[in-house]
């Protein structure tokens, strides 16, 4: 640590003499990058002193600043080398020749680079960004020329005589030029005058003339502050206050066209004071209220950069900053007493100023400083080093409101009137805007309590004005966000005072504050309290509390009606819903719903089948469930149709998706030692299961389901028992024995004893195939009876342990299959899995996963984290997801090893059980529907972009774009019993309406009935060469094609050609090259699908 | 476009197929030879040379049915043998794997002709291995259905007559239009009568399950029998040697013989250095690696060289991205 200090030091001797030549030192050095920031150090100390020199260093300053400042240390590092042997080739020679051991002052700043910094890496990340941020000082002279003239201009101007404030006003407007009184706005009675002198002493102040701009987000004009010097005294002091500068752009804590947070505007110096703060400490003598606090005592002289914008993260963390009374020491004491600041709710007072920085910033907005500082400093403590928190903590913009904020609210102010309106809190305020927006702070947060961690308003920072107009009124749209605690949010009542309360003022304030809402109450417990009840008739609706009381509190206090206070929940909600009309209809057959009545009928599937014991040839272990519709994850919730409501139920809403369960027998030496025996004595098993459970449950229905013989090889477990249960509930159960493992096992290597090398030698005649099959098989053994449990039970826990998880999953799910990926090339449980990131973080984590500060509170904002990550992820570098925690795996160093190429899986997601990650990703995505979903997070993104701008709708991002495709083959929807759930068909076919009479009661969906997906899976696997075959697996009724980009040009033919060709008939004179070669005979290929889809497709489209 | 067809492409005679008025389909067809591999076992009967037809690019959708009524008129069609029939998903693997190991030409003719053989022997050994002639299986019948194959297959006709083979071979004046077969469904009436054939009722079910069971077992008691050993018995040949064999299902050797350790075992003992070999290893003395002066001195300096190597890779890496403009925040 002392170190830096030390050379600091040194360098601040050097300084003078150098600069006296500063033009030759360059280019003594010319080739070494990392030189010229000397010499712009010593500029800097010495424009510091005085501005006018800034003009005549002006030449010098682009050198040092096109040189770049970056590598600091290292300059100084070379200097010294420079000195004792100034040939610049033996420097470049350090460079190349690796081998040998750095010198003892590479070594230092080495070490210090590391050990002062998170990470060398950091270091050097950490001066790459640094003079990216800063204005280019050699561009000032405009600038400077200006501000020597306004000097001159105020200096020189005559001293008026003090007239009225209106005349005074009246004489300017004649010169163009607006006063901006304070409302309330003088009157011709004003007892006060204006008039002006000639100012004594003009400073430039402020972090312009400091020279610690910071450029803005946005391409924001730089600010030239004019309020405090800030001596900087500590050496990394600018550098930090540039890094925290850099940290709150990119969080809206400043400027910006977005939506910045309230408060900030004008803050520029607040990040400097905090630094202030932390460097001089804060004031021993000057006692707030709460006297007895620790002061904070001033942290060392030595820090780096970065651990001084730590320090500054930790102070923003872990102060109460809502409450915070903190005044910096001051040598010469400060200006007032502590108590003259009482009326703020927070205070920040620097050494130099008597001005509260913290004033004018809603408590709020505080709070939402305080999060993410802590997130931040989450990121930098918890993330491994394998994974760079530089890109997050400073590169990444984190103002989007979607991925920030749990609840978004767009709120129109034009109709706004204050219910209490006091001319003595307006002026307080300065305008009725403020006025407007501090009542909505208060009143939100109060009525939120802790249902919310934060409550923030955020709006565009106002535009600079001209000075010959007013000041404009601030904007007329703001946004609210919330962070919600989801153990409290969504809780149904809220309670005042008790009726016997000993004040009788509180009830009668509660009354107030909430309106009609409030009530008096009789509780179970018998208390009798003032409340406020929230009725809601769905999950869905309870989700939305935290909105309904904003809505309700903005109208009864700001005069704000329900319509102008704009929030997207409900759109959300509506695309995991069936149509109203069919889900009425359903409603009115009074059939079985919902999550909760899946799992309470599978509870009881496995009680029968328990309960069945003694009829059963071996005892059942284990039923595990192994379906998102018993995990909470399905995208539609589930649902039960017993028989006899089928017929008065439209065809195209019938469908039923089987619920997976697996059934585990004991262990018995009676199975036989053969596979394919072992899937006849399974049948045999599922056939006594199926006619025992008839036979003791009234009205259950059961079938066994053979594999497709052309599809499934006959060693691979294939068949299962489709269970109807009079409800209506249908489950697929399945037999996990675990002797099919070893048995598949030998069948893939039946000599593991021997070594690859003699194997290759001995294998003559290996059956290649039928390995391959046994390899295959196995895969499936693996996914369906080992992982799929296991994968079940971990995502069911997060569903319980987090409330927005199964949300999420649902719209993420919704929202790929809107865009034709979902099932067919991604795999749901690969769409948890990636889900859970937003949720657990990703990576190996140090920590309880239960302490992420930044865990989303409803599914709207995790849907938009998700999209966040697919957007940026690169996926060749695989991803791990920490779903199980690391007290589950005993630790084995599960690192992610370097992905496999397997033919078609682009994805690897790993977890503490599948360090592979390949177990749901290995049949897709592959390459091209991997950039596909990149492409589409993209696109959406872009899309909810919008939602700052006016006419955002939410439809659009799950509108999937099809202009692309070569051929689009249309369905006809009628015959799909899954049609219901489309996201944007014809709503009357949805509903079955137009034809309703020739449909209804005559003809029954089979269960689980999908002729959509099989002629997919057709498609798919007979032109696996040819074509890529998208479509919306929830209901979709159009399919997209597009040729492989091999099959589209002439080839020569050959036997193994794999796609339907016809030759490339003779035109020209090269016939004899043309004799072999054949082309696409698409035409044919065309007709093939019409055949495949026969009564299933309406039309084939080609685009190109 | 002309509509004259080349009369051979490669070798084979393209034949025009029409679906309909506008649709034309293009089989290849060339006669089968077998070449190489007559010197294996068993071939000639499989396919015969001079009365099979091989057919290149068949219709996915194709059924024997169909394909002997379009070359009715060249002949009469014995049967037809499509490529793989079986797990259409492996035969591509299949097809490359042999490839490389047999090390077929490159001509597509032969290429054509060697790797179709192979198919009809493959599978013929896996249904006499899967199914041992028992003839109380009771199967579960299956209605005749379509079997997609892959687009651009191929398959192999085999004619009663070889005259046949010239006469299909002869090239269409027009295309000849496909004989649809009307029983085998297809679309949807397809995916609705394959849906119902994998919901057999439940009797069939168990009568082919237990036949199956039976006859399994049936076959096990008579390879027990043929073994004329008995679990865990030693079996001994004539010279007096005692065959050893790897434990069985539950740690019994089924077929007779003495059991060594499992194949659990052996894996885990390998695994983790096996048996002897870890024993040595520990006792095996560590070279001192901080003895010498020399050896403190060259680690150091090693520490330190790799120090600066990561360090110089990290400044490398940084710059890299400072050119693609990383960091310019915003």
């Amino acid at each position: 640590m002392t170190a830096i200090h030390k050379r600091k030091r040194v360098k601040v001797e050097v300084a003078p003499s150098e600069s006296h030549k500063p033009e030759k030192r360059p280019r003594k050095t010319k080739g070494n990058m990392q030189d010229g920031s000397n010499v712009h150090d010593e500029i800097r100390s010495e424009t510091r002193i005085d501005i006018t020199n800034v003009q005549d260093d002006d030449g010098l300053d682009i050198q040092s600043q096109e040189s770049g400042e970056e590598d600091e240390w290292i300059g100084f590092g070379d200097e010294e080398s420079t000195v004792r042997e100034p040939k610049p080739e033996a420097a470049l020679d350090s460079q190349h020749k690796s081998n040998r051991p750095p010198t003892a002052l590479e070594l230092r700043d080495i070490k210090d680079a590391s050990n002062l910094y998170r990470s060398s890496s950091f270091k050097l990340q950490i001066d790459a960004l640094l003079p990216n941020v800063r204005p280019k000082y050699h561009r000032v002279a405009p600038l400077e020329r200006f501000l020597h003239g306004l000097h001159a201009c105020l200096t020189s101007a005559p001293p008026t005589s003090p007239i009225s404030p209106l005349v005074a006003s009246k004489k300017l407007r004649k010169q163009g030029i607006h006063v901006p009184y304070p409302l309330p706005e003088p009157t011709e009675d004003a007892k006060w005058t204006v008039a002006f002198t000639k100012p004594v002493d003009i400073v430039l102040a402020g972090s312009w003339a400091n020279k610690l701009s910071v450029k803005s987000r946005d391409a924001e004009k730089y600010m030239v502050d004019v309020a405090l010097e800030m001596p900087s005294k500590v050496p990394a002091y600018e550098d930090a206050h540039t890094l925290l500068r850099v940290w709150a752009n990119q969080r809206g804590y400043g400027r910006g066209s977005r939506m910045c947070v309230r408060g900030f505007e004008g803050s520029g110096q607040l990040w400097a004071a905090v630094l202030d703060l932390l460097v001089h400490g804060e004031d021993p003598s000057h006692n707030a209220l709460n006297g007895t606090v620790n002061k904070r005592k001033p942290v060392g002289t030595g820090l780096s950069s970065y651990q001084l914008f730590r320090a500054a993260l930790d102070f923003l963390a872990r102060s109460d900053l809502p409450g915070l009374r903190a005044f910096v020491k001051n040598t010469n004491g400060h200006r007032f007493p502590a108590g003259d600041y009482d009326t703020f709710d927070a205070v920040l007072v620097d050494s130099q100023s008597p001005f509260n920085h913290l004033a004018g910033i809603p408590l709020g907005s505080l709070s939402l400083l305080q999060r993410d500082a802590k997130a931040t400093l989450e990121a930098l403590n918890e993330s491994a080093l394998s994974e760079d928190p530089f890109n997050e903590v400073f590169l990444k913009e984190h103002r989007d409101i979607q991925t920030r904020f749990d609840v978004v609210m767009r709120i129109d102010l034009n109709s706004a009137k204050l219910r209490n309106k006091s001319v003595h809190t307006v002026l307080d305020q300065g305008s009725s805007y403020t006025m407007l927006l501090s009542t909505v702070d208060s009143t939100l947060r109060t009525a939120l309590g802790n249902r919310a961690k934060s409550v923030t308003i955020l709006h565009p920072t106002s535009q600079p004005w001209a000075l010959s107009d007013a000041p404009p009124l601030g904007s007329p749209v703001i946004f609210i966000g919330l962070i919600l605690d989801t153990e409290q949010a969504f809780r149904l009542v809220d309670h005042g005072p008790a009726e016997d309360s000993p004040d009788p003022e509180a009830a009668k304030a509660f009354q107030e504050f909430w309106g009609d809402k409030a009530e008096l109450r009789r509780f179970k417990d018998g208390k009798i309290t003032e409340s406020v009840v929230w009725n809601v008739k769905t999950s869905d609706e309870r989700a939305h509390i935290p909105f309904f009381i904003c809505a309700h509190i903005l109208q009864r206090h700001c005069g704000i009606p329900e319509g102008q206070v704009q929030h997207w929940q409900r759109s959300f909600d509506n695309l995991l819903r069936l149509p109203e009309s069919i889900t009425s209809l359903y409603q009115a057959e009074g059939v079985e719903m919902g999550f909760k009545a899946a799992l309470a009928a599978f509870d009881s599937l496995v009680k029968t089948i328990k309960g069945l014991d003694d009829k059963l040839p071996l005892a059942v272990l284990n039923v595990s469930p192994a379906s998102d519709a018993l995990r909470y994850t399905s995208a539609f919730s589930p649902i039960a149709l017993p028989d006899s409501v089928l017929p008065s139920i439209p065809y195209t809403a019938q469908y039923l998706q089987p619920m997976e369960i697996v059934i585990e027998f004991e262990k018995s030496a009676r199975w036989p030692d053969e596979l394919r025996a072992i899937q006849k004595l399974k049948l045999a098993f599922f056939e006594y299961l199926a006619s025992t459970l008839m036979t003791a449950v009234s009205g259950l229905k059961a079938n066994v389901v053979l594999g497709n013989p052309a599809t499934t090889p006959d060693i691979q477990d294939s068949c299962s028992l489709e269970i109807k249960t009079p409800q209506g509930w249908v489950f697929n159960a399945r037999i996990w024995h675990d002797r099919e493992a070893k048995l598949l096992d030998t069948a893939i290597d039946d000599k593991p004893h021997i070594p690859a090398h003699i194997k290759k030698k001995l294998s003559e005649e290996i059956n290649l195939k039928g390995r391959q099959i046994a390899t295959e098989a196995k895969e499936v053994y693996l996914r369906r009876f080992v992982h799929a449990p296991r994968h079940h039970r971990a995502i069911a826990a997060l569903s319980h342990r987090f409330s927005a998880f199964s949300g999420t999953v649902r719209l993420v799910k919704r929202w790929l299959s809107a865009h034709w990926l979902l099932d067919t090339h991604i795999s749901g449980e690969a769409v948890e899995l990636l889900c859970a990131v937003a949720f657990v973080g990703r990576g190996k984590k140090v920590a309880n996963p239960t302490q992420l500060v930044d865990v989303p509170g409803t599914k709207e904002r995790a849907f938009f984290k998700v999209v966040d990550f697919l957007k940026d992820w690169e996926w060749e570098g695989g991803l791990f997801v920490p779903l199980y925690g690391d007290d589950q795996v005993n630790d084995t160093e599960t690192a992610l090893a370097a992905p496999v190429a397997i033919k078609g899986a682009a994805w690897t997601i790993a977890t503490e059980f599948d360090p592979a990650g390949r177990m749901w990703t290995s049949h897709g995505p592959d390459p091209i529907a991997a950039r596909r979903v990149t492409a589409i997070a993209k696109a959406t993104w872009q899309c909810s972009l919008g939602v700052e701008g006016a006419g955002y709708n939410v439809a659009t991002l799950f509108t999937h774009p099809q202009a692309d495709y070569d051929i689009l083959i249309d369905l006809e929807p009628s015959v799909l019993p899954r049609y219901s759930q489309n996201l944007h068909g014809n709503i009357d076919l949805r509903e079955g309406r137009s034809f309703a009479n020739a449909q209804r009661s005559e003809e029954i969906a089979p269960l689980g009935f999908d002729p959509a997906r099989m002629l997919f899976d057709d498609l798919t696997r007979t032109y696996q060469d040819t074509i890529k075959v998208f479509y919306d697996c929830l209901g979709g009724d159009r399919f997209g094609i597009i040729w492989e980009p091999s099959v589209t040009d002439p080839k020569p033919f050959r036997v193994m050609n794999r796609f339907s060709s016809t030759p490339v008939r003779k035109n020209d004179e090269q016939g004899k090259d043309k004799e072999k070669m054949v082309t696409l005979n698409t035409e044919s290929i065309l007709s093939e699908m019409e055949r495949l889809g026969a009564g299933l497709i309406k039309t084939i489209t080609q685009q190109k | 476009m002309s509509n004259t067809l080349p009369s051979s492409v490669s070798g084979f005679t393209p034949i025009p197929v029409a679906y309909s008025s506008s649709c034309t389909h293009i089989l290849y067809a060339t006669a089968h030879k077998n070449k190489k591999k007559l010197t294996r076992k068993n071939k000639s009967s499989t396919l015969p040379d001079e009365r099979t037809l091989f057919l290149v690019n068949v219709p996915p959708d194709a059924t024997e049915r169909e394909i002997t009524q379009f070359f009715n008129p060249a002949g009469l069609v014995e049967r037809v043998v499509f490529e793989g029939q079986g797990f259409d998903e492996n035969t591509r693997v299949e097809s490359e794997n042999e490839s490389d190991s047999e090390e077929i030409e490159e001509e597509s003719e032969s290429e054509g002709g060697s790797d179709d053989e192979n198919h009809p022997r493959k599978k013929r050994k896996v249904t006499k291995e899967s199914k041992p002639a028992a003839p109380e299986v009771k199967p579960i019948p299956f209605p005749t259905l379509r079997t997609y194959h892959k687009t651009g297959g191929t398959a192999h006709v085999i004619f009663l007559e070889p005259s046949s083979i010239a006469r299909a071979l002869s090239p269409l004046s027009k295309p000849r239009p496909w004989p649809s077969d009307s029983e085998a469904p297809s679309g949807l009436s397809h995916y609705k009568a394959l849906y119902a054939s994998l919901r057999p009722p439940l009797d069939v079910v168990k009568d082919h399950a237990d036949s199956y069971m039976e006859s399994y077992e049936y076959e096990q008691a008579k390879k027990k029998q043929k073994s004329k050993h008995k679990k865990g018995e030693a079996i001994v040949d004539e010279d007096g040697f005692t065959l050893v064999t790897r434990g069985g299902a539950y740690g019994k050797t089924v077929g007779g013989g003495v059991g060594i350790a499992s194949k659990k075992f052996q894996n885990e003992a390998r695994r983790g250095g096996s048996g002897k070999r870890s024993r040595k290893n520990k006792k095996e003395p560590q070279e001192k690696e901080d003895f010498y002066a020399f050896q403190v001195h060259e680690k150091k300096r090693k520490e330190l060289i790799g120090i600066k190597e990561r360090w110089e890779q990290d400044k490398a890496n940084i710059a890299k991205m400072k050119a693609s403009r990383k960091y310019k925040p915003y």
